[in-house]
């Protein structure tokens, strides 16, 4: 019996080969295709500044470097608040004196 | 959105938040301890680094001149409200109106020369330096608005007063 099973029949291969179905291909398939693949070698123009993003984000999340900036935000914000709030204080106190030694109908 | 951007902008958010908060505060807190209410010579010291001695000779010409500055501002109150009625109900200015004009002039005038000598006495009891600051600046803040007033009113009409 095993004789009968020959693989290199070819006559069984014909054969075989004619009983195989092959599906029906989608309608437009041949177009989609194409289109894929142009898709695909295109140039993505916001690739490159998705990854300076994704970049700048990992950086901003890293403890050390968030502290940091943290730390730098505070010292500058109170520096600056001190030096107009003397500022402030200053003008006011110069308005004080003006205000008693020199009248408004005079100035 | 994309997450990172949003990361960003959240960071960029709390970073305004803390560097606004932090300026506040501190701005808060400095004016708070640098103000001396009730001490209306404190400008002096600080601005012209006067220590006790000085300050105690400037505080005695301060007493001493705000009576008369006091006096001064009530006859200029007085002769305001002269004017004011003499002005009143009229449609053009009548002699008594100008003579009342010219006479709160004069005492306006006399005010401010009381004024200015003041300034140079206070400036004369300061080491010559600061003297000299105080009365510049004395003088810019109580008669450089007029100059102002007077530069800006002659440029809007297209006044120009030439030298022969």
């Amino acid at each position: 019996m095993k004789e009968d099973l020959n693989p290199t029949d070819a006559k069984l291969g014909m054969l075989l080969r004619a009983a195989r179905v092959s599906p029906a291909l989608p309608p437009r398939f041949q177009e989609n295709v194409w289109r894929r693949i142009e898709d695909a070698e295109a140039p993505v123009p916001s690739a490159s500044g998705l990854s300076w993003l994704d970049a700048l984000a990992a950086l901003v999340l890293r403890p050390r470097f968030a502290l940091a900036t943290v730390t730098l935000l505070i010292v500058a914000g109170a520096l600056l608040g001190v030096r107009d709030g003397g500022q402030i204080a200053r003008q006011d106190a110069q308005a004080r004196y003006l205000a008693v030694v020199a009248p408004d109908s005079l100035r | 959105m994309n997450r990172s951007l949003v990361i960003l902008l959240g960071t960029l958010a709390l970073a305004m938040v803390v560097f606004g908060g932090s300026y506040a505060m501190s701005r808060h807190v400095g004016e708070r301890c640098l103000t001396q209410p009730g001490n209306d010579l404190a400008w002096l010291r600080q601005e012209f680094h006067l220590n006790d001695a000085e300050m105690a000779r400037v505080q005695k010409l301060h007493e001493g001149y705000l009576p008369q500055c006091a006096a001064m501002c009530q006859k200029i109150a007085a002769k305001k409200m002269e004017v004011e009625v003499a002005l009143n109900g009229t449609t053009s200015v009548n002699p008594i109106a100008k003579q009342k004009l010219a006479e709160l002039s004069a005492l306006r005038a006399q005010c401010q020369a009381q004024m200015l000598q003041h300034f140079t006495e206070v400036s004369q009891t300061m080491p010559p330096e600061q003297g000299r600051r105080y009365l510049a600046e004395m003088q810019r803040l109580t008669l450089g608005l007029h100059e102002q007033t007077e530069q800006s009113m002659s440029g809007s009409m297209g006044h120009e007063h030439h030298q022969p």
